[in-house]
This record gives C-alpha cells, sequence and structure tokens, in this order.
C-alpha cells in the first residue's frame, strides 16, 4: 500500500490530536506519493485519518450513498465494518456529498447519551480547500480568544451541527480534511458562528 | 536508532483503540473515557495510565522527558524512561522547555509548557466522586446530571472540621464549567497552571482504565468557597537551600541527625538548571 502502518498512522493521528485540540488549526500530513496509484474516490487525507482511526472494533459509513467501491476498499484496508448511519462509530462524508443528504445524516447520527457522551459519531468530512480565512468565526476551549476556519459549511450543516451538540455533552465532532494533506477539526465544544449569521 | 522491539511496545491494534479514546478525550474536557486498560510489563498504579498514553502518541521525531514526584531521576521515572527509550529509541531530556512529551506523576513542571508540548499525568484515582459514591455506573449518573453536591460536601466537612480545606493534593476542579475532574494528585501549587495551559494535558488511569484530557486554553477552576477561596500551598519566606529560588514547590528536608529543616527545590531539573546557570555566570564573571 506504500503507508507505513505504524509511523505513518502515528504522524497523522499526532496531526489530527493536535487539531482536535485546537480547533481550526489546519495540519499538514505527508502524504505519500504512491498513494495517487490507489485511485480511490476519497482524499489520500481521507483514507489516512481512516487507516489511522479505524479497525475491526469500530464501525462506519460513507455518504454519499453510492460509494460502493470506496465502501469495500476501506472496509478491507481497515478491517472495519460497513453499518448504517444511525449506527456508524465513524462517517465519512467524500466531495460530492449533497447537502441535504449530509444534513439528514447528520440528524440521525449516533449522538452518545449524557452517561456515555463518548458513545457518539465523528465524522471526516472532505472539503475542496482548507483555509484560515473567513468562513467560521470558532471560540471554546482549545482556542485562545477566537478562530477562523473556511469551510463550505452551509447555514444548513452548521444548524443540524447545532442541532447534536444543543444538549452538551453529547454530540458529534467533525474531522475536515482536503486535497492537499490537509485537515482540521471542531469537536463538539467548539461555539461556531457563520459568517453568513453576522451579516 | 534501531530497536528490537515493535515500535512503542503496543501492538498497532492497542494503540488505535487508545488514540480513539484520547480524541474523545479531548473532545469531552473533564470526562473520563472508558478504554481497555493493557497490561503493561510494570505494576497497575505504578504509571500504567500515563504510560499507555504516551507510547500510544510518541514517534520517532519526540523527545520525552519522565518526572516522578518532581525528579527526573527516581526510579520510576528512570524505569518508564528505559522502557519507552528502548521500544522507541527516542530522545530523553531533562529539560522541560526541549522535550515534546512530558510524562509526569504528582507534579506540573514550573517551567511553563508551551503549544507544541503534550504534559501526560498519571493518575491512580480519577473518579473526584469516589469518596461519595462507590458504584461505577453511580458516578457516572451523576456526572451526567452535573450533581456535583457529594464534591462540595466534602470540602464543606473540611471546613466545618479544620476551618480549611483540607486536601493535600488532587484538589478537584471544574473543567470548561462542566466537569468536575480529579486533576491527578498534583499539589494544589499546580492546579492552577491547568487553567487556560497552553499545551494539551492528557491523564491516564491505568488500574481504573480511564483516560481524559484539558484541551489548551480551556478554563480549569479549583473547587471553593466564595468565603473560602482556594489557596495554594504557601512557600512565604523559605527558599531552596541549593539554588535559593523562592517561588517554586518546595519540599520540606528534615535532618535525620539534626532535627533540622530545610527546604529544596521539588522539580529537579528546574533547580538544577537554575545552578548551572548560577555556575555558568560565576564562572564568566570572575575568570573572563
Amino acid at each position: 500500500m506504500g503507508i507505513d502502518q505504524i509511523h505513518h498512522t502515528q504522524h497523522v493521528f499526532r496531526k489530527i490530536l493536535d487539531s482536535m485540540a485546537k480547533p481550526g488549526t489546519i495540519s499538514t500530513i505527508t502524504v505519500n506519493e504512491e498513494s495517487k496509484k490507489r485511485q480511490l474516490s476519497c482524499y489520500d487525507t481521507t483514507l489516512l485519518a481512516a487507516l489511522t482511526l479505524l479497525d475491526a472494533e469500530v464501525t462506519f459509513h460513507i455518504l454519499p450513498a453510492d460509494q460502493i467501491e470506496l465502501k469495500e476498499k476501506i472496509s478491507q484496508y481497515t478491517l472495519a465494518q460497513h453499518a448504517p448511519i444511525e449506527e456508524a462509530d465513524f462517517i465519512i462524508a467524500v466531495k460530492g456529498c449533497a447537502e441535504r443528504e449530509l444534513v439528514d445524516a447528520m440528524l440521525v447520527c449516533k449522538n452518545g447519551s449524557l452517561i456515555d457522551p463518548n458513545g457518539s459519531a465523528t465524522w471526516i468530512i472532505e472539503e475542496e480547500h482548507l483555509s484560515n480565512q473567513g468562513g467560521l468565526t470558532l471560540s471554546g476551549p482549545g482556542i485562545r480568544s477566537e478562530a477562523e476556519l473556511h469551510i463550505s459549511f452551509t447555514l444548513a450543516m452548521t444548524a443540524a451541527r447545532q442541532e447534536k451538540i444543543k444538549e452538551y455533552p453529547t454530540g458529534i465532532d467533525l474531522l475536515f480534511t482536503d486535497e492537499v494533506g490537509q485537515l482540521a477539526c471542531l469537536p463538539r465544544t467548539t461555539t461556531v458562528i457563520h459568517a453568513e449569521e453576522v451579516k | 536508532m534501531k530497536t528490537n522491539h515493535h515500535f512503542a511496545f503496543f501492538d498497532e491494534g492497542s494503540k488505535k483503540e487508545i488514540r480513539r479514546a484520547i480524541l474523545k478525550a479531548v473532545a469531552i474536557p473533564g470526562y473520563q473515557v472508558p478504554f481497555s486498560s493493557r497490561e503493561m510489563p510494570i505494576a497497575r498504579g505504578w504509571g500504567t495510565g500515563g504510560l499507555q498514553i504516551t507510547l500510544s502518541i510518541i514517534g520517532c521525531e519526540d523527545v520525552l522527558k519522565v518526572i516522578d514526584q518532581g525528579s527526573d531521576e527516581s526510579v520510576n521515572a528512570v524505569s518508564i524512561k528505559k522502557l519507552v527509550q528502548t521500544t522507541t529509541g527516542v530522545e530523553v531530556t531533562d529539560l522541560t522547555q526541549e522535550a515534546t512529551i512530558i510524562q509526569s506523576r504528582h507534579r506540573i513542571p514550573e517551567v511553563p509548557l508551551d503549544s507544541n508540548q503534550i504534559l501526560v499525568l498519571q493518575v491512580p484515582a480519577p473518579e473526584p466522586l469516589r469518596d461519595v459514591e462507590a458504584r461505577e455506573y453511580m458516578t457516572k449518573i451523576l456526572h451526567s446530571e452535573e450533581e456535583y453536591s457529594g464534591a462540595w460536601l466534602q470540602l464543606f466537612e473540611q471546613i466545618m472540621k479544620f476551618g480549611r480545606t483540607t486536601t493535600g493534593a488532587d484538589h478537584p476542579v471544574y473543567v470548561n464549567h462542566r466537569y468536575v475532574m480529579a486533576p491527578s494528585p498534583i499539589p494544589r501549587f499546580d492546579n492552577p497552571k491547568m487553567h487556560q495551559s497552553e499545551a494539551l494535558i492528557l491523564l491516564g488511569a491505568g488500574r481504573e482504565k480511564k483516560i481524559y484530557a484539558v484541551p489548551p486554553f480551556t478554563d480549569v477552576r479549583s473547587l471553593a468557597f466564595d468565603d473560602y477561596p482556594f489557596k495554594v500551598e504557601s512557600f512565604s519566606g523559605k527558599q531552596c537551600r541549593l539554588c535559593g529560588t523562592s517561588d517554586v514547590f518546595l519540599d520540606e528536608v528534615l535532618a535525620a541527625d539534626t532535627g533540622e529543616v530545610s527546604y529544596q527545590c521539588n522539580d529537579t531539573s528546574y533547580c538544577m538548571e537554575r545552578l548551572n546557570q548560577a555556575e555558568k555566570a560565576e564562572v564568566e564573571n570572575n575568570y573572563a
């Protein structure tokens, strides 16, 4: 596969951890040249994140639903089982996932319970390009005062996320990946103000 | 450095599970995430939680520092350091500012940590409500309902009996205005260092199978009452007998033969660095 399952996944994990601990921080991971030969319908960053976090003990779901080949490949690479949205531990939304499909899935995915808030789904969402200019204004734990993160999150998506996290500590954690090896996170503790809301 | 062991001792499946627990812990500051604590080559209760976190996050580029009650050279710190170094080949250091991962038992270093560092604390008893409720499921319900009367009552009883709170270490804290958390048995002196810390703090309890975290720039308030505010240990009028500093956590040293009491920095690397700096300055001034 051309990926060092020990050191590469450790490197990716530390970048995810850094971005999760400091929401809005964009981390860059080393994307292996050989990975381009794999011709999967997801970014290498997404595949690396999946290889880092998934194994036979967890389940995943892929959006949009027609990504059958990717579903099989990720299952083969990680040994994780594909599961319905309502049961999946990880939900991977690859580029081209329609807003409606993503919002609907977000509203029904696992949210954890007040007793076990860790039983919620973690999302891996593909973005065109991550940047720190404009877009969402973030505040909360891990952020000194405020941070900016530019993602193509629509108002409906922000509203769906808000619906899921309104009863903190239950809620979902989001990991965004892009084509050039960048990733950023929005844990449930982050307060998000959409640029359009400010207008 | 090439090692004869699998990198970082653990199999990759174990690391993955612990890594997932760490990410959840960071996303829910102060919440104790259960994990399937592994058997380690050291006994449970001797830092296995911290060790499992360290082994799961460490990479070839990291520089590791391990301290036990402020000391880089105590048996426990040296053993853990050796185990991690033997299985990873990473560089180890005594200097706090050089380390990227600092595993510690019962202290937060005196040198302020920065945003590129991760502090891993070993925790013997992660549940701050255990003294008031023995059943794990019940404490989980209490946390879910943010029902912390028991924790407050414990402090209240101490004030009633002794006129002040008497927590020597492990004084409970409120994290991100939601969870009451055991900060591990650090002295009260170190509690304020957790508040809005620049470094990520990960806490691991191996025997109790829990991982929890305090992300950077997170509010961490020590439990206290308006009329009985939280106070750290005071060392006013005392100073380290070796380096002369007075604004750090000091150990009381009792000379067995004379009964004489003196004080010494608890953070040995901080003390050593100050002594070295003083010596260097002295050499430069006297022999230049």
